[in-house]
């Protein structure tokens, strides 16, 4: 027994050597200086000494403190951000927060609370986010509210909570979002829903909450932002509840995982009792679908029917003609006229994107949307045999168009003509193969942003670009250039009013030095993941002030005539080039220290030459490109041997001379 | 010496040996088909359980996962790479939570939850040829932060 305790003995002490050691060095992460430090993933048991008193933003999750009270943070009294999750926190005793006026988060998601002390939360001026996520709270009752007034955020989600009737004096006047997702809740009456009236504005969550009954006009005290009931089996109990409520958007989707029982006509029924502007019904499957299904839809502004296995929209839908966003993604439409967009002529935003199968884009489908400003047909693997004028006819509106990801679009001169009022254009992912000399994007004047990443374009052909005096943005990104150079006459030439220019990874060797001549109000250059050497840097000469990304490149050294187009920039990335850290290089590498501050990614800048430098920082290589001791000493014997070699010379001569007199 | 001996394999056995790798669970053995996984998150193990392997795997397998979030989860992207025989064979990229379509329930959950998650994971049904298969799996969030990340090697015989 004695031997048994002894051992028991010695494991402790020499698990109490070991918990030493292991925690002998932690270090925070400083993320701003004097303000913001992470902590995460420590085994810390107190907060360090080593953070400043002034800090305002902690990350502390995952340590280790079973108590807090008010010793554990006294000495950061600046405290405005707390993150606690994880901690393993079984207490938070009497005016652990006492001197934190300025605390505005707490954050004790997933902590194991056993009781919060009446006075808990006293000390804060305004605590306005609480996060008591997964900690075992079984009645609101456990939460002291008193000291909560300017509360605008209580997460209580992955708890055991089977009734959301808050205590009396909880004041609710500034709570904007009441979170009660994955919790018990089975039914709400009015008198639960009553307390929370003062709340004007509040977006209330019950995803994840089996609701088999709600009391009918339980909801009809309040005008309420937002209200999820995501994962509800039965929508009809929803409907019923909800009768004669003011809902600016109702969440009723399902999942994957949840199950889902049809939603008929009778169902949608209850949807004419209520007045809601926005909903998501995601996942679910209509059964019959006629016009009549949407007959209660008729205040709606908002639908959003993603993957609701629509294979089309029944036509001489009445009452939807104020709807102005309409959501199709991920259905399996044939072709566009099966939304049959007559229905919905006021409409100003349409996605359908990620088509489940292969989306046709035939002639004319959408000419009903005259006031469409947004159409997103992205992940379609979109087919048009020859864009897109014709099947954009009608569209004058349109602002921002998505065909990103598609099949091979053939484009057209002019293109787009249909849609003058063009400002945002994304074909990224979308191969556009076209006649030589086209102009496809002619006559946009409005356009300011255009993505052509990845879209194996013809750059040699000059007049690409023709006819968009607006563009501000281009992104050309992973399209590649003839011999890898971009010459002094490009298609660039015709965009002068560019101020952000992408062209990574289109595998250049080689810039013109006049090849941005025109470019003159550049903000924002990224040339990264190229094959550039020095030389390239020339054709910036005459901008200044750019965000520069050369990161990726092959830049081994920058002569000094080059250094000052770099210390004419803002912001220059030169991270992962092979650069030399010899004397050869020695006016580039004086002049990166110096101006440390304007370098992005220093961390990742390292040299690659001598072999004895390779992978050290930039920023940490001394040279001494002076004359060495064994230079000196060299240069001395070499000299003392000339003014020997001079003086026998000289004698020489001398002797040579009087011996001829 | 062998207190000090004694002192390293307490502290490996209480710390957990920094670099050390987390043990190799089962996640199904029957139907001539065996997977194995390892987590390779640094930070933590995880669970998993596949309820019916076999070699002609089944559409639509149910599964059962338990972790602890590190991180949120309103955006989660899983990237799978499959090698065999020591070549990448494939690789793709899968949006399980987004913000305007969580696919699954526990979309949205927040970094310290702890997940359980019991469920179908609609897959295709597909069969798979004899041999053995190291996969890799990663889920992380639009940060690109880790959520959690698994080697499994499946052998089918």
């Amino acid at each position: 027994m004695a031997r048994a305790v002894s051992c028991f003995l010695l494991a402790v002490l020499l698990s109490a050597s070991c918990k030493v050691i292991i925690s002998s060095d932690p270090m925070c992460i400083e993320k701003e200086a004097n303000k913001t430090y992470n902590c995460e993933n420590l085994g810390l048991s107190k907060i360090p000494d080593t953070l400043p008193n002034k800090t305002e933003i902690l990350e502390f999750s995952f340590n280790f403190l079973p108590t807090i009270q008010n010793t554990t943070f006294s000495r950061l009294i600046n405290l405005t951000f707390l993150d606690l999750t994880r901690c393993q926190i079984n207490w938070i005793h009497e005016d652990t927060f006492q001197s934190h006026r300025q605390l505005n988060t707490l954050v004790f998601t997933g902590n194991p609370l056993i009781f919060i002390a009446e006075t808990a939360f006293n000390g804060p001026v305004a605590l306005k986010h609480l996060f008591l996520i997964q900690t075992g709270i079984t009645s609101l009752e456990f939460i002291p509210g008193h000291n909560l007034r300017d509360l605008e955020s209580l997460y209580l989600g992955s708890n055991h909570i089977s009734s959301i009737q808050l205590p009396k004096s909880f004041p609710t006047q500034s709570l904007q979002v009441l979170d009660f997702q994955n919790n018990a809740i089975h039914y709400l009456s009015k008198e639960d829903v009553t307390c929370l009236k003062p709340a004007t504005n509040l977006s209330l969550n019950f995803n994840g909450n089996d609701i088999k009954d709600i009391e009918p006009e339980a909801f009809i005290s309040t005008v309420f932002r937002s209200v999820n009931f995501g994962g509800m089996a039965d929508l009809s109990v929803i409907f019923k509840g909800l009768q004669k409520s003011a809902i600016q958007s109702l969440w009723l989707g399902s999942f994957e995982d949840t199950n889902a029982s049809d939603l008929s006509p009778a169902v949608l029924q209850g949807l004419c009792e209520m007045s809601v502007e926005s909903i998501n019904l995601q996942k679910h499957r209509f059964s019959d679908l006629t016009s009549a299904t949407f007959k209660c839809f008729k205040r709606i502004r908002e639908l959003d029917l993603t993957a609701t296995h629509l294979t089309s929209l029944p036509s001489g839908i009445e009452g939807m003609e104020s709807l102005k966003k309409l959501v199709l993604n991920v259905n399996h439409f044939e072709h566009l006229c099966q939304i049959n967009a007559a229905n919905f002529p006021s409409l100003t935003h349409l996605y359908i994107k990620g088509n489940v199968r292969r989306l046709l884009l035939r002639d004319g489908c959408l000419e009903k949307l005259g006031k469409l400003q947004q159409l997103d047909l992205s992940h379609n693997d979109l087919e048009a045999p020859d864009c897109c004028s014709v099947a954009l006819r009608g569209l004058s509106h349109l602002q921002s168009l998505n065909l990103s990801y598609s099949e091979p679009l053939s484009l057209q001169s002019q293109a787009f003509d249909n849609c003058p009022r063009l400002e945002l254009l994304d074909l990224a992912f979308t191969r556009l193969p076209m006649r030589a000399q086209q102009s496809p994007f002619q006559n946009l004047h409005h356009l300011q942003v255009l993505n052509l990443s990845h879209c194996f374009l013809d750059t040699s052909n000059q007049y690409l670009l023709t006819g968009l005096p607006s563009l501000r943005h281009l992104n050309l990104q992973g399209n590649q250039f003839h011999d890898g150079t971009l010459p002094r006459s490009n298609l660039l030439q015709m965009v002068d009013s560019l101020e952000v220019l992408v062209l990574s990874s289109c595998g250049l060797h080689f810039i013109d030095q006049h090849a941005f001549q025109n470019l003159r109000k550049m903000r924002h250059m990224d040339l990264s993941h190229n094959n550039l050497m020095y030389g390239s840097i020339e054709a910036l000469g005459h901008l200044k002030g750019l965000y520069l990304n050369l990161a990726s490149n092959n830049i081994h050294t920058v002569p000094s005539h080059l250094i000052p187009i770099l210390s004419q920039q803002r912001i220059i990335n030169l991270s992962h080039n092979p650069l030399e850290c010899s004397c050869s290089n020695i006016y580039f590498l004086t002049w990166y220290k110096e101006n440390l501050q304007k370098l992005e990614g220093s961390e990742e800048t390292i040299c690659a030459t001598p072999a004895s430098l390779r992978g050290v920082k930039l920023s940490a290589v001394k040279l001494y490109c002076g004359i060495t001791a064994m230079g000196i000493f060299f240069l001395a014997v070499f000299s003392l041997l000339l003014t020997i070699l001079l003086f026998f010379a000289v004698k020489f001569l001398l002797r040579w001379k009087y011996q001829h007199i | 010496m062998k207190g000090f001996t004694a002192t390293l394999l307490v502290c490996m056995l209480l710390g957990g040996s920094p670099g050390g790798a987390w043990p190799t669970h089962l996640a199904c053995r029957s139907g001539g088909l065996e997977v194995f996984y390892q987590s390779c998150d640094p930070l933590q193990d995880f669970g998993l359980s596949i309820d019916e392997c076999s070699r002609e795997l089944k559409p639509n397998l149910s599964i059962r996962f338990g972790l602890i979030l590190r991180e949120d989860i309103r955006q989660l992207f899983l990237d799978v790479t499959l090698v065999s025989k020591g070549v990448s064979v494939l690789n793709f990229s899968y949006p399980i939570c987004e913000e305007d379509f969580p696919k699954f329930s526990f979309c949205g959950r927040r970094k310290g939850e702890q997940i359980y998650f019991a469920g179908p994971v609609n897959n295709p049904a597909f069969d798979i040829l004899q041999g053995e298969y190291e996969i890799l799996l990663e889920l992380y969030n639009e940060n690109h932060s880790t959520v959690a990340c698994a080697n499994a090697t499946v052998l089918c015989s």
